[in-house]
């Protein structure tokens, strides 16, 4: 049970207010995504001075500019030119030759976010360019991680934040991984609901009975169950085993045929097949054991309006060795992303009958444990009861 | 002499030269418009030559896959991307799922 190995959670019923609430939604920009680490990218999405991507935060109104500077260094900034708050960058990722120029009256700036050319400039009153680089946001990096807080002054470090989670995950090589899909999509349901669905393994072998369901190990009763749950002060892990005789499809027996897993490259430390952690607020890292080459996926959960949620999966594969190994890292992406399709038909379909209002009350069964501590942790973090 | 479509070795396999695409939402799209029908002769006409086609692709290039190679390559991706449909939902729309267009790939 592990419900008893965490009893201060209780077992009482959620409520489903959360949900649908315009005021919980408010509370949560203000207490939650304005006062949190949240993860926006990888640093090899920027390899290279100059390279830069823009992260909106639509719950927050902010449009965060990450750029590596020519000294190496990966910094954050608001996308807002500091002449008259025209949005600087308007594509979602690129490169500038050292400077990158606003639109409107073509103020420039270095990478490293100095104000450096700003046109008729005698023009302007006592104008110091010093006092009018880009406006910088909190930004640290853990294991490659680009993670920015919206606070000017965050209450703890990145790294204390992460606690237990960072010295679990401190071996593993994520330099080795290399972004190698995004998508996004958007949902009609609360970010809540796409995240619960993360935090448990009991929807396995019904909701994904045409897909992921037979993959993971099931007691005799044909249930999917955690090998184990470690619960954080925010975060929560649960991990899975494979089922030990996987469904060998004709694509996948060749794929994967002679596949020689020694000297594959392992993460220490790992507890099951699939290592699942939920980093609040808004995001999973999810480590798979497969083949040769090592997989890992992230979940952004970006929330729009209470009802909407952009989810951005994004697929992490170690360099394939061979057009074999790149095969196989394509089919394990394709059928990932069906089954997640799947996902997403459920978000939308528990999203509408959680507005309907019949139910005031969601329950859940010791295998969803991990959803139940994260709805206690926002909640506590949130503090929905002391609506200002 | 026209360059040849695909590698001489598989040359029966020219009739599903259109499923040679890039990149991934382009694989997408053609799946998303194939008939099931198209699909299932798609992944039986690859499915007979699988083995043939990894070794071919592994063998060595130099550094610069030809063309016809490549297009083998693209139409193994394809493979991999209708894979689900025919082995896992076996031909059944997949109505458990989205409209997979909505899922945006970036690359």
């Amino acid at each position: 049970m592990w419900s008893a190995k965490y009893p201060d959670l209780g077992t009482n019923p959620l409520p489903t207010e959360p949900y649908i609430s315009e005021e919980h939604f408010a509370i949560e920009r203000e207490r939650v995504f304005r006062r949190s680490w949240l993860q926006v990218g990888r640093v090899d999405e920027i390899p290279h001075a100059g390279d830069y991507f823009v992260r909106d935060i639509a719950i927050c109104s902010a449009s965060i500019l990450v750029i590596r500077g020519s000294d190496g260094v990966v910094r954050g900034f608001h996308n807002v030119c500091s002449h008259r708050s025209n949005r600087l960058v308007a594509d979602e990722r690129g490169s500038c030759g050292g400077a990158l120029f606003c639109r409107l009256h073509n103020w420039g700036y270095s990478d490293t976010g100095e104000l450096v050319a700003v046109p008729n400039e005698e023009n302007f009153f006592g104008l110091d360019r010093r006092d009018h680089g880009l406006t910088p946001v909190v930004t640290d990096i853990w294991k490659g991680f680009i993670f920015v807080h919206l606070a000017p002054d965050p209450a703890e470090t990145l790294r204390d934040y992460l606690g237990g989670v960072a010295d679990r995950l401190d071996g593993c090589p994520f330099h080795e991984m290399k972004l190698s899909q995004v998508y996004r999509v958007e949902e009609r349901a609360n970010w809540k609901v796409v995240l619960d669905a993360q935090n448990e393994v009991y929807h396995l072998p019904y909701q994904h009975r045409s897909t992921l369901g037979k993959s993971f190990a099931r007691d005799a009763t044909g249930n999917c169950f955690f090998k184990e749950v470690i619960l954080y002060d925010y975060h929560s892990f649960w991990s899975c085993d494979y089922h030990p005789f996987q469904n060998l499809t004709p694509v996948r027996l060749a794929l994967f045929s002679g596949g020689d897993t020694a000297g594959a490259p392992r993460v220490p430390n790992m507890i099951g097949d699939l290592d699942h952690y939920q980093l609040f607020p808004n995001g999973i890292l999810s480590l798979f054991k497969v083949g040769r080459w090592m997989g890992c996926i992230t979940y952004m959960l970006w929330p729009v309006a209470v009802d909407r949620t952009v989810w951005e999966i994004r697929m992490h594969f170690s360099a394939p060795a061979n057009r074999r190994e790149r095969l196989q890292q394509e089919f394990f992406k394709c059928f990932i992303r069906d089954t997640l399709q799947e996902d997403t038909l459920a978000h939308e379909s528990i999203h509408a009958g959680i507005a309907s209002r019949v139910r005031s009350h969601l329950i859940l069964q010791d295998d969803e444990l991990p959803i139940r501590h994260f709805h206690k942790v926002l909640a506590d973090y949130a503090g929905y009861g002391r609506c200002a | 002499m026209s360059e040849p479509l695909l590698p001489d070795a598989f040359g029966e396999l020219a009739p599903f030269a259109d499923w040679a695409l890039e990149p991934e939402r382009a694989r997408t799209e053609k799946r998303v418009a194939a008939s099931m029908d198209e699909i299932r002769a798609f992944y039986d006409a690859m499915i007979l030559r699988i083995d043939d086609i990894l070794a071919y692709l592994d063998s060595d290039f130099g550094d610069d896959m030809p063309a016809e190679a490549r297009r083998l390559y693209l139409m193994s991706l394809s493979l991999v991307e209708i894979a689900t449909l025919v082995e896992f939902y076996k031909g059944r729309e997949a109505v458990d799922a989205c409209d997979p267009l909505r899922y945006v790939s970036q690359f």
